[in-house]
């Protein structure tokens, strides 16, 4: 196992580049229209958290699956964090690690049997066809599994699946 | 004497105040009054054709009193006095007063209430005139020296900038070696360079060709007017200003600075070996040595506590210039200079008392000031950063903020640097050992200066980690050598145990243990901090209640250098400002003692604001007060302390207060019991002056007393007024802790207090008397309270002082 600070980890990966400028003025959250509604998720304490190298209770817990993407807080953050690129990269690592919740799993089933993150249903189908729309078009599928497994998806996914198991 | 006959000039500022004022009433009421011999009326007076009237009418003999009714009186006095003066008459026989501010603008709605005002302010101004007697200007000789107390930072600035100008400077140190606090602290912000580097004098630029370099290598020592005079300190002043004696006591050397060639050999020789206090005990020295090699002068100095003397003599044998000299004795020294500048610096708070840091316990509790002397290439550990407990290397660091600071148990304040100490200190870590953890526990971060954010930035950049929350306690694992910094992470509201092998703690920056003894010997105040207090710490930040001492540096607060160097540049063109005529000119409106009544008290030498009165012993023994007239800047407070009349101002004598009292209250001509306001004339004046301004009105009934400063007020002048037919009595001053003579408004506001009681007494309402504090800007409220005490006095019955 590697001896480097978490805090190190976060930023020598795409999209974690920020982090440390951090200085905890909450604008994130008070922007944040999840921490509105719960207090399940609050940006900046997972930021905090991670600054600290608290590891196991940034990608063990579930806060960092609860962001919309919605950006708000990396458009208003006074010292040029980018929040929820962190967030992803919370994400990515937490997957490496096998760590994935449920609803994910299914969205990455979902891709690679079908390229899409939710099936096309009947129902769908059906409404599609009252408003006279034309049916969805399938997706090839060959090609995202090719794309999947030129970016190690599938490795990935595999893997975390595995370690679960 | 010459019959005194008083010319009163009329402004009606451009046709403005007749437009409101009846002045044929107005100019035939003061024909009518006597000792008037001349009465004019121009646009303006203060400039011009109008000024030319005064001058004739002086000239001509007609007049030697003046009284002008002028708009902007605070500019125009100063004209008018400066042209009456040349016109051969003493400038202070002449009263400016203002009838568009104080009487036309605020009373426009009611023009013959206001002309009756304006009469009864001119027969005021008329009896002052008439009671003054003539004001001397005095001519001291100052000495074009000055004396720097303090060889850190902002006393060698200060000295360089004097001596450089061609005063003779006296530079005293208390320590053997120049460069203060600053030459400890390795690297400074926001340069990062050497703290000890200064500035070179420029006139020496030709021949050692160096801008700024360190106190070493400055050649601040070769000025030919800089006299530097080391491990002394002041013990006795004398005299006034421009002309003080100083004491000064310099301990021995026991080496001749001119002879030693600091080769070492005696240091190498001296068998006796004592923890480096300069060095944070973290190595020993020698009883004879130097701090550090870059060091002013850069001569050797035997620790008295240490030395054997003659008992081992090693260092004197091998002496090769045999500079040595064990039988030296302290020496007094007297100097005579004109000005004295205070730059004693601060010092390291003593974190021991804290007992939950254990500082004293544990070795690997250091300070910041520690820190600093262990990353210097010369210092104890030749800049490795280790634990003091066993050498070992250092892998996690945690510095704590606010350490005997913003805490009230020790000091309330902020020392305002140690924030940026500790991030200059992380930021040093992380760049030269990057692998050391630096965990830095803070309260509130305080980076307000010039770049001070971007250590900020950079800290965090460079992964130093921030932990909000004070820590509660250092405990130390006897098992591991380590600490544990316990400290709740106030924004996660979690307990954390950090673990440390050195915690730096950020402490308080306090005044040094000896600034009370020197505040007492420079008749100096020291404000509740410890720190020497300012004049105004607003726009005189250099200058005292005493003229001639000038205060800068850490002396005052703690200080970053380029703060303290901008401070001693500014207390440097005090002093020069001070000596550069060779002489004091200054007009003698000051207090003057009748010693027939005075005797057995102190209250005024305590009092005076500015130290200028002492007690000297008369015949059979009686103790009286006697004025410096140099030092006294003729406020009055003393007046308003002395309990038997004994003392007043030659300015405005006590009879010349009643006087104008009595005028201003003896004629109405409004339907509203007369109100009488005794204003300051810094702020309090200034306040009715900006009512008038903004054509706030109030009614014609208050009348406006104008007085150096509300702490002249005894309580027989506001008696005194209700004699005279006043309702109602509002004392205005400047704000408490804003008085421009220190303690006036808190004078006043005794007196008030005790005026209400009496008053009491004799079935007054008490309410009848008011104390306000205002500034220049809150004419609104005075306004106001004017409206108020006339509504309050009017629905009260009539009263009449017996």
């Amino acid at each position: 196992m590697s001896t480097i600070r978490f805090m190190e980890e976060i930023r020598r990966r795409y999209g974690g580049e920020t982090i440390a400028l951090c200085y905890q003025c909450g604008t994130c959250t008070g922007s944040c229209p999840v921490s509105k509604t719960s207090d399940r998720y609050n940006p900046r304490e997972i930021i905090r958290l991670a600054l600290l190298d608290n590891r196991q209770e940034v990608l063990y817990g579930d806060a960092i699956w609860l962001c919309a993407s919605c950006y708000n807080c990396q458009e208003r953050c006074p010292q040029g964090v980018e929040i929820a690129e962190i967030i992803f990269t919370l994400r990515n690592l937490a997957i490496r690690e096998g760590k994935i919740p449920k609803l994910y799993e299914e969205f990455a089933n979902n891709l690679v049997a079908s390229g899409r993150l939710a099936p096309i249903s009947k129902f769908l189908e059906k409404k599609r066809a009252e408003y006279g729309l034309p049916p969805m078009k399938p997706v090839d599928i060959e090609a995202v599994n090719k794309i999947f497994s030129a970016t190690g998806f599938l490795e990935l996914f595999s893997r975390s699946k595995g370690e679960k198991s | 004497m010459e019959e005194i006959k008083v010319g009163v000039f009329l402004s009606d500022c451009g046709g403005q105040l007749s437009k409101i004022l009846d002045f044929n009433a107005i100019t035939s009421f003061v024909k009518s009054i006597p000792g008037v011999t001349f009465v004019a009326q121009a646009n303006e007076f203060w400039r011009g054709d109008g000024l030319k009237i005064i001058l004739e009418a002086i000239e001509s003999r007609q007049v030697n009193r003046i009284v002008v009714a002028e708009s902007i009186p605070k500019v125009s006095e100063v004209a008018i006095a400066k042209a009456v003066e040349e016109a051969g008459l003493n400038p202070h026989f002449v009263e400016v007063i203002d009838l568009k501010d104080h009487c036309a603008w605020p009373h426009r709605d009611s023009p013959l209430e206001a002309t009756e005002k304006a009469k009864a302010m001119l027969l005021a101004a008329i009896e002052k005139v008439k009671l003054m007697e003539p004001i001397e200007r005095a001519e001291y000789p100052a000495v074009k020296s000055v004396l720097v107390i303090g060889g850190g930072i902002a006393g060698m600035q200060a000295a360089e900038d004097l001596a450089e100008m061609g005063f003779q400077v006296y530079l005293i140190e208390k320590e053997p070696f120049l460069g203060g606090l600053a030459a400890r602290a390795n690297r400074f912000f926001p340069t990062d360079d050497c703290a000890i580097c200064i500035q070179s004098p420029s006139s020496l630029k030709t021949v050692a060709n160096t801008s700024r370099k360190c106190v070493y290598r400055s050649g601040i020592s070769e000025l030919p007017n800089l006299k530097i005079y080391t491990s002394s300190k002041v013990v006795k002043v004398e005299g006034a200003p421009g002309n003080y004696r100083v004491a000064i006591e310099q301990r021995p050397r026991y080496v001749e600075i001119e002879k030693c060639i600091a080769c070492n050999l005696c240091s190498n020789t001296c068998p006796v070996e004592v923890p480096d206090e300069y060095n944070a005990k973290l190595k020993t020295r020698k009883a004879i040595y130097i701090t550090t090699p870059l060091v002013y002068p850069p001569a050797y100095v035997i620790d008295e506590k240490a030395c054997k003397f003659h008992e081992c003599a090693k260092c004197v044998e091998v002496c090769p210039t045999k500079a040595i000299e064990l039988d030296q004795k302290p020496k007094q020294v007297i100097l005579n200079v004109g000005s004295i500048i205070v730059a004693t610096g601060f010092k390291e708070f003593d974190p021991s008392v804290i007992k939950e840091y254990h500082y004293d316990e544990y070795p690997d509790v250091i300070t910041n000031l520690e820190f600093a002397r262990m990353i210097d290439s010369f210092g104890p550990t030749n800049g490795a950063i280790i634990k003091p407990s066993n050498r070992e290397p250092v892998k996690h660091i945690v510095f704590v903020q606010c350490v005997g600071s913003r805490d009230r148990r020790w000091n309330p304040y902020c020392s305002s640097i140690c924030c940026m100490i500790s991030l200059k200190h992380a930021i040093f870590v992380k760049e030269t050992n990057p692998e050391i953890d630096v965990t830095i526990c803070y309260i509130d971060i305080r980076t307000t200066g010039r770049e001070h954010e971007y250590y900020y930035e950079r800290a965090r950049e460079l992964g130093v980690k921030f932990v909000k929350g004070r820590p509660a306690e250092i405990i130390h694992d006897p098992a591991t050598n380590k600490l544990i910094v316990e400290v709740e992470d106030e924004i996660l509201k979690k307990f954390l145990e950090l673990e440390a092998d050195l915690v730096v703690l950020a402490t308080a920056m306090v005044p040094p243990e000896d600034a009370k003894e020197l505040a007492n010997i420079l008749g100096l105040e020291i404000d509740s901090d410890g720190f020497f207090k300012e004049y105004n710490a607003k726009l005189r930040p250099t200058e005292t209640m005493h003229r001639g001492i000038y205060i800068c540096g850490g002396a005052t607060f703690p200080k970053d250098a380029p703060t303290a160097s901008l401070h001693a540049h500014s207390a440097a063109i005090k002093a020069a400002k001070f000596l550069m005529n060779g002489k004091i000119v200054k007009d003698l409106k000051v207090a003057v003692v009748n010693e027939d009544y005075c005797g057995d008290c102190e209250f005024c030498p305590v009092t005076c604001p500015y130290n200028a009165i002492s007690l000297v012993p008369k015949d059979n023994g009686r103790l009286v007060a006697k004025v410096s007239d140099l030092l006294c800047e003729g406020c009055g407070v003393c007046v308003g302390t002395c309990p038997v009349g004994a003392i007043e101002l030659k300015h405005l004598k006590n009879n010349q207060i009643l006087a104008q009292i009595r005028a201003l209250l003896s004629i109405n001509g409004s339907s509203k019991p007369l109100v009488l306001a005794i204003c300051c004339s810094e702020c309090g004046h200034a306040a009715v002056d900006s009512s008038g301004m903004a054509m706030m009105s109030y009614p014609a009934n208050v009348r406006v007393l104008r007085v150096p400063c509300a702490g002249i007020i005894q309580v027989q002048h506001i008696l005194e007024a209700f004699r005279a037919g006043a309702q109602g009595v509002m004392i205005v001053g400047c704000k408490p802790d804003g008085c421009h003579h220190g303690v006036g408004a808190q004078k006043a506001q005794r007196k008030v207090e005790l005026a209400k009681r009496l008053l009491s007494e004799y079935g007054v309402e008490p309410e009848r008397l008011e104390m306000l504090n205002l500034l220049f800007i809150e004419g609104d409220k005075f306004a106001e309270a004017a409206k108020k005490m006339t509504e309050l006095v009017e629905s009260l019955e009539f009263i009449k002082l017996p």
